[in-house]
């Protein structure tokens, strides 16, 4: 009986990771076929230019708003600390620090995951599931440089840009915040941000944000191009698109925290 | 008997344009009408499913158009509806189906409640399917579940949108068939929705024909076939050139 | 600009009555937790579906947030005050505050609300919702109520295990990188009333946004697959956006109701 269940949980372990395996590894693959079709650029300029559009259309407000929430955020709960130890002078460092390094650009990047990624799934796999692809590939139009790899270099680019202006939006509102709710001066807020943080902790994010937006495109776009069954098949690829996404996010993130110290 | 009186429903568009039908107690009546012409909206708003923006809809006496939605939920014991694709819960085996509506809507004893709904699909011709889910049958077989729930519960009224899609001449002609028979034998009144006309017009004892959210025609099959409106001539005939 | 002041002028419009939407589902939802008469078993079907669901997702990230979350504070601990005695309790504190419910909430937000979702949506397009209606099982009591019992629960589950994982985590962390002594992480000193209230207040406020929000996309979810696509996007974006905005009123709530 116990055995039996043991046997089982070590089972579906097993099981879990070699289904994990497996996707990775065409994360893998769908990552290579997309480079060669780099070099050479092989791709088509007209969708690039439309999915940039309509991706940063459709994300900006959301990414702006999670940027400035967060900021907010970040110095309630260094606020909680910082009172503690009577270190106004820290708020700006701590905040920056955190928002700038790691919360700013993952927040960031789940919501865009949510907003462009998920949607990014939802129309590849309803083209999917009503034979699009197909029809495509039945012009002699290769799916991944028409469709795909427009999605992907603009995404990458995108929540890269979206980062940068997402930094900006946390700082102001964690400044707000600094002031409001703690009483701390903007100006104190600015010199314990410029003195103790310095270009590198604004770059580390930028790279992380770049390799977040790879880790969402191709997930999107791998759980998007392999649906199966109907609508509900279409719901079940969103839903593990955007679960590949924000675990990717993270493992990504520990890497490159590593790498980049 | 079913009533409606200028109801109005919008949407983006204007999809019921005052709509106004009379089903007479025990009779089956056709409903057709060019594709996007309101006719399965107009059903949904019969049994509640969708509210009418202006207009009164009464069954039997009760007008439902006032209803609060717990209320809606008893007076909906007397509709029996068969959806376009079916709508069977994928969920639930084909036993737990076609017993659903027993399950909710009366007090009946569970082995009852079994014993109908084996008798029920065996007269659909589905005996022995009883613990097969919905996603392992065909076309046609899902529709006869779906007609077994359907008229499981014994409904005076009866909705039956597109009971033939998809479906072979030959299933289709049993289909009309067996649901013409039902409702016969339990008196029910009815309302069918089909783009098959000729079957249709076989079986119902009248018929209404929408466009563009407006009823065009009401009368009986004869007068139909023999209508001077240009629609209704130009529908039932199959012609390309016309108003529609 | 007017084009522009138009746009804003009509998502705000939109927005409110997707809220004045959302209100009536929760407060039906409220009713039928206690006058509905959905089958036994579904809450706890639910709870099954949920945990297990999220255990594995829900452990991969906070293992990994916690080794990021140490090794980023190791290292500026390491250049500004040497003392790591401190970091231990520092992060216990953070995780039950801060990190757990938070980011933890913000993956179920992905992992139930889009499969949440997705469900109903795929239901809503079928039809088998107004199946559903027709007897007399109203897809709230049938559907949301189950769902929004079983996250309520779940998200406080598995948030405390969340953090229990990321503080095992951590602390190999810093016993590895920093020599920083285990036994320090074990000093619950500075995790105090407000800590777990904060903590707590989160995880039900989270747990009760996430399924309604997820539901009302699924319930309004209409035309074939696309439909079912959108709305399981919509359900991620909105569960996400309400954990960050939940986020900044308790968190400001709290530090208003104890300071520090």
């Amino acid at each position: 009986m116990i055995a039996g269940a043991a046997v089982r949980a070590v089972s579906g372990i097993g099981s879990a990771f070699l289904g994990i395996a497996l996707e990775v590894g065409s994360f893998g693959v769908l990552t290579a076929r997309l480079a060669r079709r780099l070099a050479p650029p092989d791709f088509d300029g007209t969708e690039l230019r439309k999915n940039f559009y309509r991706m940063g259309v459709r994300s900006l407000p959301i990414v702006l708003a999670t940027a400035l929430f967060t900021g907010f955020i970040m110095t309630i709960q260094a606020g909680v600390v910082i009172g503690r130890y009577d270190a106004e002078g820290l708020i700006g460092w701590a905040a920056g620090f955190v928002t700038l390094r790691e919360v700013g650009p993952i927040l960031i990047a789940l919501m865009f995951s949510g907003r462009v990624g998920a949607n990014n799934t939802a129309e590849l796999a309803t083209m999917t599931v009503t034979e699009q692809v197909d029809g495509l590939r039945a012009l002699a139009i290769d799916p991944l440089s028409y469709l795909v790899l427009p999605r992907v270099i603009a995404m990458v680019v995108l929540l890269f840009l979206l980062t940068v202006w997402g930094d900006l939006f946390a700082l102001i509102g964690a400044a707000v915040m600094g002031e409001v709710m703690l009483g701390v001066s903007r100006h104190v807020f600015l010199r314990g941000l410029l003195d103790m943080l310095g270009l590198w902790d604004l770059a580390t994010g930028l790279i992380k944000s770049a390799a977040f937006g790879l880790m969402i495109a191709i997930a999107s776009c791998h759980f998007g191009l392999s649906v199966k069954g109907g609508a509900p098949g279409v719901g079940r690829a969103v839903n593990a698109s955007v679960v590949a996404a924000a675990a990717g996010v993270f493992v990504v993130d520990y890497f490159l925290t590593y790498l980049l110290r | 008997m079913i009533q409606v009186h200028g109801v109005s429903k919008r949407f983006a568009s204007l999809v019921l344009d005052d709509v106004h039908l009379s089903v007479p107690r025990g009779s089956l009546v056709g409903l057709v009408g060019p594709g996007a012409s309101g006719k399965s909206v107009l059903v949904k708003a019969i049994t509640g499913l969708v509210r009418p923006d202006a207009g009164r809809i009464v069954v039997d006496g009760q007008e439902l158009t006032s209803l609060g939605e717990l209320e809606l939920q008893a007076a909906r014991a007397r509709f029996g509806m068969l959806f376009q694709q079916n709508a069977l819960f994928d969920f639930m085996t084909v036993e737990g189906n076609v017993a659903f509506p027993l399950r909710r809507l009366t007090t009946l004893a569970e082995p009852e409640i079994r014993a109908r709904a084996r008798d029920r699909l065996a007269r659909v011709g589905l005996a022995g399917f009883e613990d097969r889910m919905p996603a392992a049958l065909s076309g046609g077989q899902k529709k006869r579940v779906g007609i077994a729930r359907a008229t499981i519960t014994d409904a005076p009224i009866r909705l039956y949108d597109e009971p033939a899609a998809g479906l072979d001449p030959v299933t289709s002609q049993k289909i009309f068939d067996l649901l013409r028979e039902e409702q016969r034998a339990a008196g029910a009144t009815a309302i069918m929705i089909s783009s098959d006309v000729d079957r249709l017009l076989s079986v119902v004892d009248r018929i209404v024909m929408m466009v563009r959210g407006r009823v065009v025609f009401d009368g009986p099959v004869d007068g139909a076939r023999s209508s001077e409106n240009a629609m209704v001539r130009q529908f039932l005939r199959g012609e390309t050139e016309g108003p529609l | 600009m007017s084009a522009f002041a138009t746009r804003v002028g009509r998502s705000a419009i939109t927005a409110g009555l997707q809220a004045a939407d959302v209100y009536r589902l929760f407060a039906r939802t409220l009713y039928y937790v206690f006058r509905g008469r959905r089958s036994r078993g579904a809450t706890l079907e639910q709870l099954y579906l949920i945990g297990n669901k999220s255990l594995f997702f829900m452990t991969t990230v906070m293992g990994f947030l916690g080794m990021i979350t140490v090794f980023q504070a190791g290292l500026q601990l390491e250049r500004v005050v040497p003392d790591t005695s401190q970091l231990g309790a520092s992060f216990a504190e953070l995780l039950v505050r801060n990190f757990a419910p938070d980011i933890g909430a913000m993956m179920l937000a992905t992992r139930v609300g889009a499969g949440i979702a997705a469900e109903i949506g795929s239901m809503a397009v079928t039809e088998q919702l107004d199946a559903l209606r027709m007897s007399a099982a109203d897809p709230i009591d049938f559907l949301v109520v189950p769902r929004f019992l079983a996250s309520l629960v779940m998200t406080a589950v598995l948030v405390i295990w969340g953090a229990a994982v990321a503080e095992g985590v951590g602390l190999l962390t810093g016993w590895s990188v920093f020599d920083i002594r285990p036994g320090t992480f074990f000093n619950l000193m500075m995790v105090d009333v407000g800590d777990v209230v904060v903590g707590l207040a989160k995880c039900f406020a989270y747990g009760a946004a996430i399924p309604l929000l997820s539901a009302h996309m699924g319930l309004r979810a209409y035309g074939g697959s696309e439909g079912v696509g959108s709305a399981t996007t919509n359900a991620v974006v909105a569960s996400s956006f309400a954990v960050i905005v939940l986020n900044a009123i308790i968190s400001a709530a709290g530090f208003l109701v104890f300071p520090q």
